[in-house]
């Protein structure tokens, strides 16, 4: 059984941590490069590195690994879950 | 008789400044880390009877208005027309890379895919049926590894063979959800008598007016006919 959490900051979750994209909050430039790096809305993401106020953030999705800044991070909004 | 212009396109980290080299023999430094390449270069070679002048455009993950190094790549596809568009592809990041494929396909640009890196997509166990992806695409897919001189002369034919034939013009298109292909098409409706669908692919356009591109929305603003408020 998968267990979904709320919504939560992306920037919020551990090393480990697994979740589900639910929306970016951003527009523009920085959208289209997250969706440029595969982060569309529906993508599964593992927290791969995490660390506070060290960036970047390691992400592990659709067989690739992805960095990005905290300020960043932020802006996705994610659905933590657990199998 | 002219020689064949092909622009070498791809994202960042394909190895698409050592295939340009491998095709080309221009000696360059060649760096491990994005963004390297920032100004055009061009390289000549010889083949089957043709000489074919190749320009290595900027890697980019997308081709939109967003960066500098985008719109020197699509200003370059959309208005010095090249002949023939060689598309780097790293097989072993396929997903990723694709979505810039889709991106020249959508332009209405004659395509041949160089699939480079094989050799590291088979070390992540990765099994890529080329003949399949080729046939899916409706396009050449050549499997190389240009770090070791892998698919040279494949190269060679297959742009030669595009050029000879003018194919190479996808008919594949992303699948966007029915809202938006409705949009896509209204958009396209609208574009059909107008002098900008001539010069730009109307299909492509209509994507990008709809993405909110500025570059492309200026097209459409203090000019007779059409303007991007009324679409």
């Amino acid at each position: 059984m998968i267990i979904l959490g709320d919504t939560v900051r992306l920037d919020s979750l551990k090393p480990g941590d697994k979740c589900v994209l639910k929306d970016i909050k951003a527009t523009g430039a920085i959208a289209q490069r997250f969706m440029d790096l595969g982060l569309i809305p529906g993508t599964m993401i593992t927290v791969v590195r995490n660390a506070p106020l060290v960036d970047p953030v390691e992400l592990h999705l659709r067989g690739n690994h992805v960095s990005i800044r905290h300020s960043e991070a932020q802006r996705l909004e994610v659905i933590p879950w657990e199998v | 008789m002219g020689s064949i212009v092909v622009a070498v396109a791809g994202q960042p980290n394909s190895g698409k400044s050592t295939l340009f080299n491998m095709l080309t023999g221009i000696r360059q430094f060649v760096a491990n880390y994005p963004g390297v390449t920032v100004e055009k270069r061009v390289g000549h070679l010889e083949y089957g009877g043709h000489g074919f002048t190749l320009v290595d455009l900027p890697g980019t993950y997308s081709l939109t208005s967003y960066s500098l190094e985008e719109r020197i790549a699509r200003d370059f596809l959309l208005h010095e027309k090249p002949d023939l568009i060689l598309n780097v592809v790293d097989a072993s990041n396929l997903e990723r890379n694709l979505v810039f494929t889709f991106q020249l396909m959508e332009m209405g640009l004659p395509i041949t895919i160089a699939l480079n890196m094989m050799d590291v997509a088979e070390s992540k166990g990765m099994k890529i049926d080329v003949e399949r992806l080729a046939q899916e695409l409706g396009i050449r897919v050549i499997p190389t590894v240009a770090k070791k001189g892998i698919g040279r002369l494949e190269i060679c034919q297959a742009l030669l063979r595009t050029y000879e034939l003018q194919d190479g013009i996808s008919s594949f298109r992303p699948a966007y959800s029915s809202e938006l292909s409705k949009s896509l098409k209204t958009i396209e409706q609208m574009l059909k008598d107008d002098a900008r669908a001539l010069v730009y692919n109307p299909h492509w356009l209509a994507v990008r007016l709809l993405a909110g591109d500025e570059e492309v929305r200026q097209l459409f603003t203090g000019q007779a006919g059409l303007t991007s408020d009324s679409l």
